[in-house]
């Protein structure tokens, strides 16, 4: 899989431009803030539909515009993919795919993958467990779009039983116990439906984030994840039942798969608080590169690597690491201190007030 | 934010208030009705206000009637046994176009989300359980939607009604008719998986 061509309309600080990318590596160089990450923000959102940085539709749409698009020409296995987002400021976009409008967003998922490396990946090691729930959830979406019903059915059932909790004020009257008991039931199909998921995804992480960490870092080190429930080895159905007088205190469901953490250690020490920086760092690439391994060994397509400036946040050592290992597929790269050493990128973007030029090849 | 004069910001309002019906097309709506010849818009009100008096719900189903019972409830050739339980009445209209189901329906006006203020007790369900006594019910459909709220609304009734000596059973989820398979979303086609059944070989 990789993308031709890319074509942008008031988007963020473009009015108008137009990509053309490589199939191996294309890098878009220049100083911060002149719109190098804007472009990866729009392939990333051709994948998904959101941005990659978190911000709200109405921050993508050009000061004064109303409505943004995203073009993007996609080639997967020799078939031509036109992907059109329509951002609007105000209300829901569209999409079409080959001029045909998509009646689901989720309909999308598959069309264009990426695997996105971000100087905020650091967060990945060192932030609150919801951005590692957030990572295995991703994955398990880029795997097959039934998990991303999973995710939104889930964050469903966990609004109404919450909004249920606070309407009973504490007090568990009849008609609030057997209504319970039917949000409990969904709670507990979905949110063991979606940590068994999980739980399967970090077992087939581990030994990829192993090799890959060892392999970025330059040398061995005893890498683990373990996926944590919070409610121990028992059933979920059972932690609920045992918790509903606490949820009813707090008006809040205290157990499920979104208060559960991954786990992770480097040399058997837990990585959040006792890593070095560089090691920390190490970790959140190996991260990437393991989700991206896996999604390329299930799908049998290569996500396109985004690196989102990544390389000016590492040392030299492990910045050529990084780039020795990157996986064979196609890659787009931006960086305000040049090119990495060693990156051969067949094209390269010069990106200066939002303005793009094509410079020769390095 | 009042921009218009009293009565034509008052009919921007309420136009705003309907479903689907956002500030904008209020606005366009309010226009087009005050340019409308005065017969034509005198019919529209005289549509509103005559829906409102003679319709009403039907105090046995709660479907939308002409008097005290729909035409479903006084149809004397339809099955008392058999009972469809659905969220609106536009479900009704849904099923009957089907031509496949001859009993009668109970309109629940609703599905349980606490989101949207609506418990058990805000439905007809206890309408419902009234019905079966007297009506000699012997099997009932939970036709909800197959949505988070509905079928969260369908195991509630399932878990009050199991106590019944009655049959109580949920519509399947599946394929459209008359499609192909490879149209199908991923979800569907799974559930349709899940919901197999055996051909017979004999």
């Amino acid at each position: 899989m990789h993308l031709r061509r890319l074509w942008l309309r008031d988007f963020r600080c473009y009015e108008q431009a137009e990509l053309v990318f490589d199939e191996g590596l294309t890098a878009l160089l220049g100083p911060n803030g002149h719109g190098k990450t804007n472009v990866l923000e729009a392939i990333g959102y051709l994948a998904s539909l959101s941005s990659f940085r978190g911000a709200p539709n109405e921050a993508l749409v050009r000061a004064g515009a109303t409505q943004a698009i995203v073009r993007g020409e996609v080639d997967n296995a020799g078939r031509s993919v036109l992907i059109e987002a329509e951002i609007n400021a105000v209300g829901r976009g569209r999409v079409q795919v080959n001029k045909q409008r998509l009646p689901r967003a989720r309909d999308l998922l598959g069309a264009l993958r990426v695997t996105v490396f971000s100087p905020d990946d650091l967060e990945l090691v060192k932030g609150g467990p919801g951005l590692r729930r957030g990572f295995l959830d991703d994955t398990l979406v880029s795997l097959h779009p039934r998990y991303d019903a999973l995710r939104s059915d889930l964050d469903r059932v966990l609004r109404q039983r919450n909004t249920l909790l606070k309407q009973a004020g504490g007090r568990l009257s009849d008609d609030v116990a057997t209504t319970l008991d039917v949000w409990d039931a969904k709670l507990a199909e979905s949110g063991e439906a979606l940590a068994a998921a999980r739980t399967e995804l970090v077992d087939r992480l581990r030994p990829a984030m192993a090799g890959a960490y060892d392999r970025v870092a330059g040398r061995h080190a005893e890498v683990a994840a373990v996926y944590q429930r919070c409610w121990g080895d028992g059933s979920l159905a059972e932690a609920v039942a045992a918790s509903r007088r606490d949820d009813l205190r707090r008006g809040l469901t205290l157990v499920g798969p979104h208060r559960d953490e991954l786990a992770l250690s480097v040399g058997a020490l837990p990585a959040r608080t006792h890593a070095s920086q560089g090691e920390q760092r190490s970790l959140a690439l190996a991260m990437r590169l393991a989700s991206h391994e896996i999604v390329l060994a299930e799908t049998g397509t290569a996500p396109v690597l985004l690196l989102d400036d990544v390389f000016s946040e590492l040392d030299p050592a492990r910045s050529d690491a990084l780039l020795a290992n990157l996986p064979v597929g196609q890659a787009v790269l931006s960086s305000a201190a040049g090119l990495p050493q060693g990156a051969q990128p067949g094209r390269v973007y010069r990106v200066e007030h939002g303005h793009l030029a094509v410079a020769p090849a390095a | 934010m009042a921009v218009y004069a009293g009565p034509v910001q008052d009919l921007i309002d309420e136009l705003g208030r309907l479903p689907g019906i956002g500030p904008k097309s209020a606005q366009r709506i309010a226009f087009h009705l005050l340019k409308l010849p005065r017969d034509d818009a005198l019919r529209l009100a005289r549509a509103v206000v005559e829906a409102k008096e003679r319709v009403s719900f039907c105090t046995r189903c709660f479907n939308i009637a002409e008097g005290d019972a729909c035409a479903i409830c006084t149809d004397p050739r339809r099955e008392a046994s058999v009972l469809c339980v659905v969220e609106e009445p536009r479900d009704v209209v849904a099923v009957e176009k089907t031509g496949e189901f001859h009993g009668r329906y109970h309109v629940l006006q609703g599905a349980i989300s606490p989101i949207e203020g609506i418990g058990p007790e805000q439905l007809r369900v206890r309408e419902l359980l009234a019905r079966i006594e007297p009506e000699g019910v012997q099997e009932i459909i939970l036709c909800t939607n197959p949505n988070i709220e509905g079928e969260a609304t369908a195991m509630y009734l399932a878990k009050l009604l199991g106590a019944l000596d009655l049959q109580v059973t949920r519509i399947a989820s599946g394929l459209p008719v008359g499609g192909d398979l490879e149209y199908a979303d991923e979800l569907t086609l799974g559930r349709a998986l899940e919901g197999r059944r055996v051909l017979d070989t004999g």
